[in-house]
């Protein structure tokens, strides 16, 4: 993958569409847990959405490096 | 047990005592300030990894949406992101049009810092903050961009990386250490709210009324339902229970504005009918209400929680059922002579409690559910929306604030150009900040120069910082102990309501202008120069906030007075139908920019309460009247009562005491009419009844001699009087 990529001629580091991505990813995931009450076994809510956020933002940035 | 065990087990009562009190009031504060410095030094330290400019941008920004709620972080953090990227796209386009021609630059922008400065004024809360933001970036971002125009899309770049950088460590750390829930504080204050509402319930009785008591507990009122309504926009944002029923808070609040306002239009009922009334009425209408406190009592006290509040509710239902049988028992024990007016003085208070009662129902109602798990687990079956707190202002203030905003800008301007200054940059970026952050506070000149003792104090770390610990800092461990005792001050102070002004104060100067940016590069002339540019630009806004005092002045009180006037004469003449809790909302959130949610002051301030009520109360009887008209089919009912309306509205368009006279006149009329046996028997009994009390009650409020309306048309013919006599 390339490291920067061209956004209307603008060179952006593909690591913040990643970021955006797992953003994106995160909320969506956070939708659906608490829709279906997920969320009531999870200990710690805000420390499991950050540690979630950070698995995919780890895993999209190891597959662009 | 003997003397030593008794000894140790009262000392350890006392210790447990004294934790108990520590967790309660000092440990929150003591996190709270570990999770700023957390949340600045994270930021730092993310800024000096990725090189960028400047680390104090996004400590600064940090510092600003720093708060100990969570919730309330992700939104001032949502604001302030829209803040700076609309001030960063308004800096390209002001630098790609006047980068070599600096007075059209500034002009432009005193233009634009004008508009931030009226935005601000206009919205409440985080969205004013997003004004002030859009206006505070244009010079961060803006100005050094005139210096190096070449530069400007890199520095635009960078100061919103630094910005959101400093946002993701606010939130993060908000979010992750200690949380403090949106949630559990607003359940505690409703919770609050409705045993004060039930206490000031209580407190009325034949012996107290008319004491102004409940005037400042009408300003608490008015400034808890905006508190509210911003918890509830916060909650939106943070991820838990609360978010559930966000719709039904709104309805809370609504239903609370609404009972309140009968509340208060029934003590004032009960005040007049007890200085002019006969006796006997009065006496009747008591008796009435001690029906109503004996119900909400609880073993001598108010109710205190949630399943109270449903057994309230259970009882009040009963209550209601059985209301009319009580009130037509106290309606035969009164005596036989009386005359008409009096008769009707008595149904008049009859219908005011029974229309409390209802609303004061359905609010426990509301409140009881918020309790239980099943009326939550149910989502929000509410079909009907709750009427929206719209904006409300006063057009001429704003624009004169948003002068004021520009004017300070020129000012400053003016003197970096003549001075040729070359810490003009800082002035005007200080001189922007404190005019445009504290238009909407409630009283810009106190606030002016509480953010002056924190520019001292700001300062004096400044520069125990840059010069003495700096210097010697090497790498970041020590970089972080030389800010830290300064970010640990300020915080602690931004959480004392008293000194919050003063924290942020000192965190601005601090930040601001603290000596390091990718290296150390701290110059005392550069900082002596700087801190008097800061002193220079906050001593002329708080000169133009004087000058221009748009919240403290009696001009500005005269004005909202006269717009809530305004309200009614809407209600006479525009189209129904009409929501009365639109009134409500317009009439609070006028008297409450006035008073930012503060204690009643003076007497100015109760005369302003006292504005708010009457103009609640004659609104509400005008729009039920107007209501209860458009299901009569007799013309001349129609003609003689839109008659009154339009003299009312006269009344309250240019208050004099012809035009109360006329207007109590024309109502005698329109009664009299009623009173007629065609027009009776042409009318169904009911609306027939309705519309003589209302017309009733009117008539009443506008006779009465202490009503705030009286009292300013006797002051306004005592001047002009005065003026004939001289």
């Amino acid at each position: 993958m390339p490291r920067e990529i061209a956004i209307l001629d603008a060179l952006v580091p593909t690591l913040l569409l990643a970021f955006m991505v797992s953003v994106i990813l995160s909320w969506a995931m956070d939708w659906l847990f608490s829709s279906i009450e997920l969320y009531q076994y999870v200990w710690y809510r805000s420390l499991f959405r950050f540690a979630t956020f950070i698995c995919m933002f780890s895993l999209l940035g190891l597959l662009i490096y | 047990m003997n003397l030593g065990q008794f000894r140790v087990s009262r000392t350890l009562s006392i210790l447990k005592l004294a934790q108990r009190d520590w967790l309660r009031e000092d440990a929150p504060t003591m996190i709270y300030i570990i999770k700023v410095l957390i949340a600045c030094l994270i930021a730092m330290w993310v800024s000096l990894r990725f090189e960028l400019d400047q680390p104090r941008t996004a400590m600064m920004t940090v510092a600003i949406v720093m708060q100990s709620r969570t919730g309330m972080v992700f939104a001032k953090s949502y604001y302030r992101l829209v803040g700076s990227i609309i001030g960063i796209i308004v800096s390209f386009v002001l630098v790609a049009m006047f980068a070599q021609e600096r007075v059209l630059f500034l002009a432009s922008m005193a233009i634009w810092i004008g508009l931030c400065t009226a935005g601000s004024m206009m919205f409440r809360n985080h969205q004013s903050y997003a004004f002030v933001l859009a206006g505070y970036t244009i010079c961060i971002v803006g100005l050094p961009a005139t210096i190096y125009p070449e530069l400007t899309f890199s520095i635009g770049v960078t100061r919103i990386s630094e910005i959101i950088i400093g946002l993701i460590s606010a939130s993060l750390i908000s979010d992750l250490i200690f949380p403090q829930r949106i949630g559990e504080v607003m359940t505690a204050k409703i919770r609050r709210r409705f045993s004060d509402f039930l206490d000031m319930l209580h407190v009325m009785s034949i012996d107290n009324i008319g004491n102004t008591s409940s005037q400042s507990a009408a300003l608490r009122i008015v400034s808890d339902v905006f508190e509210l309504e911003t918890f509830r926009a916060s909650s939106g944002l943070e991820n838990d229970a609360s978010r559930t029923y966000r719709l039904r808070l709104s309805m809370l609040n609504a239903e609370f504005m609404a009972v309140s306002t009968s509340f208060h239009t029934l003590e004032q009922l009960l005040r007049r009918q007890n200085v002019t009334g006969h006796p006997e009425i009065v006496k009747a209408l008591f008796n009435l209400y001690q029906l109503l406190k004996n119900v909400i009592d609880f073993d001598n006290r108010s109710v205190r929680d949630e399943i109270e509040a449903r057994q309230l509710a259970d009882e009040l239902k009963y209550f209601r059922a059985s209301l009319q049988e009580k009130i037509d028992l106290i309606r035969k024990d009164l005596p036989n002579n009386l005359v008409g007016n009096e008769q009707l003085d008595f149904e008049v208070g009859v219908e005011l409690f029974k229309r409390f009662v209802d609303e004061f129902y359905v609010y426990t109602s509301t409140y009881a559910s918020l309790g239980s798990k099943a009326a939550i687990a149910s989502k929000d079956s509410i079909a009907e929306h709750p009427p929206q707190l719209g904006i409300h202002f006063d057009s001429l203030a704003v624009t004169l604030a948003g002068i004021r905003g520009a004017l300070s800008l020129i000012a400053m301007a003016c003197i970096w150009i003549f001075a040729d200054w070359r810490s003009g940059v800082e002035a005007i970026t200080i001189g922007i900040i404190t005019s445009t952050l504290f238009a909407s506070s409630p009283n810009p000149r106190k606030t002016v120069n509480q953010f002056i003792i924190g520019a001292l104090l700001g300062s004096l770390l400044l520069y125990i910082c840059n010069f003495q610990m700096l210097p010697q800092a090497h790498g970041f461990l020590m970089l972080s102990l030389a800010v830290t005792p300064a970010i640990v001050i300020a915080a602690w102070l931004t959480t004392r309501p008293a000194y919050a002004t003063i924290g942020s104060g000192v965190f601005i100067i601090f930040l601001m202008h603290i000596g390091f940016n990718s290296a150390y590069n701290a110059n005392p002339i550069t900082f002596m120069n700087d801190v008097i540019a800061d002193f220079l630009a906050i001593a002329t806004s708080g000169i133009l906030y004087a000058l221009i005092d748009l919240t403290t002045s009696q001009w500005s009180r005269v004005r909202i007075s006269k717009k809530l006037r305004e309200l009614v004469v809407l209600a006479c003449i525009q189209d129904l139908p009409q929501h009365p809790s639109i009134l409500e909302t317009r009439a609070r959130d006028l008297v409450q920019r006035l008073n930012g949610g503060h204690r009643v002051a003076s007497s100015q301030d109760k005369e302003m309460v006292d504005w708010l009520l009457s103009t609640l109360e004659i609104g509400r009887a005008v729009i039920e009247l107007r209501d209860q008209v458009t299901e009569v089919g007799d013309n001349e009912t129609k003609i003689r009562i839109a008659e009154c309306l339009d003299q009312i509205a006269k009344l309250y368009t240019s208050p004099s005491i012809q035009n109360q006279m006329a207007a109590i006149e024309s109502i005698n009329l329109a009664a009299t009419a009623l009173d007629n046996v065609m027009v009776f028997s042409r009318l169904p009994q009911f609306i027939h009844h309705r519309l003589l009390t209302m017309l009733h009650f009117i008539r009443c409020a506008l006779l009465d001699k202490d009503s705030v309306l009286s009292l300013h048309n006797q002051s306004k013919e005592l001047k002009k009087e005065s003026a004939n006599a001289s």
